[in-house]
């Protein structure tokens, strides 16, 4: 037996993850990878078709009648999909707005610490600085984020339309090189933070690591990785 | 699929008399407690009516892309429980095994008797682990303490079924 062929990497685990198998930080993992790796994605939803099939096996049971009614009161009420909606707001996020917010960007980037003259910074061998555009699957960018290794300063711009979607918040997921997602905060739309990388995470923010935004309750994603759709998603490279 | 995306309440409670049953059963076979059961019902088709715009009718049947939704969830709300709540002893593995299928013969299309065949050509006990994993929602740790296994073997186990599940239904 032990020389027969296994199912090969990445497939495997996105044969795993739909199968359920994975435990919740290679979960979290999984859905984050997902979100950055289109075949993965695929993989992903290759193997849910395959394996749906399963589910004929499962005798039906009636729910009980008083459901439908608990279901219709909790339905949004607002005949649209609030999730949708929002995401299809920030993919129509004007030039204008982006241009602004850019502009904007980069004088936080020179208030950040450099000296007002040098906005280019010099030759400086710690690092030079990083950036990432998040976008959905098409659109322009929803989120503009910068990053300066040497002073560990973390800048993020959300172009997305303020008051969209009070009942949703967006947030900021790291996804360096192991591919477990750290958050790094809630950002309010059409805002823009700067956050300090401390201990362990400053030499997770590197080229090529990914951001991603994910759309989650009040307060954020209650779990280890994002429990919401994620909206954007971007890689980090030098400038 | 896309009149409920559309926001049309009616067409999403025509599909609810239709698949709720099924639905309830999936969640009912992953949680065994319809309490539970009801409130991932709920968040179901809460669910449906939000992303009915993202179902795409060429990649999978709505059925399919239902249960599969049913079945997420369920494991979602298994796992709340905490990380080993459900590893339970050896002989659960080999009752989802012997599972009879009457009714699903007569009443599901092709796509579901491939897959019983392929699994059909496993060897049994990996076509039963296989099987647990999926409607019992157990991670691989849970698997490996119930068989009373090392997890790389299980881990084993698995990825070859998958790789003959994959080639059989290809084929």
């Amino acid at each position: 037996m032990s020389g027969e062929p296994e199912l090969p990497e990445p497939e495997a685990l996105a044969a795993e993850h739909a199968l359920g198998l994975l435990s919740e930080r290679e979960r979290a993992a999984a859905e984050a990878r997902m979100a950055a790796e289109p075949g993965f994605a695929a993989d992903v939803e290759a193997w849910r078709a395959r394996l749906a099939p399963l589910t004929g096996e499962v005798t039906p049971i009636a729910p009980p009648a008083s459901l439908w009614g608990r279901i219709e009161r909790g339905l949004p009420a607002n005949d649209d999909g609030r999730l949708t909606r929002a995401v299809r707001f920030w993919r129509g996020a004007s030039f204008a707005g982006f241009a602004l917010a850019a502009a904007s960007l980069v004088a936080a980037v020179v208030v950040a610490g450099r000296p007002p003259v040098v906005v280019v910074p010099p030759a400086a061998p710690a690092g030079a600085l990083l950036n990432a555009s998040l976008k959905g699957e098409t659109g322009p960018p929803l989120f503009v984020v910068a990053y300066d290794p040497d002073r560990k300063a973390l800048i993020i711009t959300s172009l997305a339309s303020p008051g969209t979607d009070p009942a949703h918040v967006h947030e900021l997921w790291l996804i360096p090189a192991d591919k477990k997602p750290r958050s790094l905060g809630i950002i309010a739309p059409g805002t823009s933070r700067r956050l300090t990388m401390a201990g362990p995470l400053a030499p997770m923010v590197s080229e090529g690591a990914s951001l991603a935004v994910s759309v989650e309750p009040p307060g954020g994603s209650t779990q280890e990785g994002p429990s919401g759709p994620v909206a954007a998603v971007g890689q980090l490279s030098k400038i | 699929m896309s009149r409920i995306a559309a926001g049309d309440r009616a067409a999403l409670r025509s599909l609810y008399d239709a698949t709720c049953a099924k639905l309830f059963g999936v969640c009912f076979r992953i949680l065994s407690n319809r309490d539970e059961s009801e409130d991932v019902l709920q968040e179901v088709y809460l669910t449906i009516w939000r992303r009915a715009d993202r179902f795409e009718a060429a990649r999978a049947s709505a059925m399919a892309w239902m249960a599969t939704i049913a079945r997420n969830r369920a494991i979602d709300r298994l796992r709340a429980r905490g990380p080993l709540a459900y590893a339970e002893p050896v002989e659960a593995v080999d009752a989802a095994d012997s599972a009879p299928l009457a009714s699903a013969v007569l009443e599901q299309a092709q796509d579901e008797a491939a897959l019983r065949r392929c699994l059909g050509e496993l060897d049994a006990r990996t076509a039963a682990v296989i099987r647990t994993a999926f409607f019992e929602g157990v991670t691989y740790e849970a698997l490996a303490k119930r068989l009373d296994a090392p997890l790389g073997t299980v881990k084993s186990w698995i990825r070859r079924g998958l790789l003959r599940l994959k080639g059989c239904l290809e084929s």
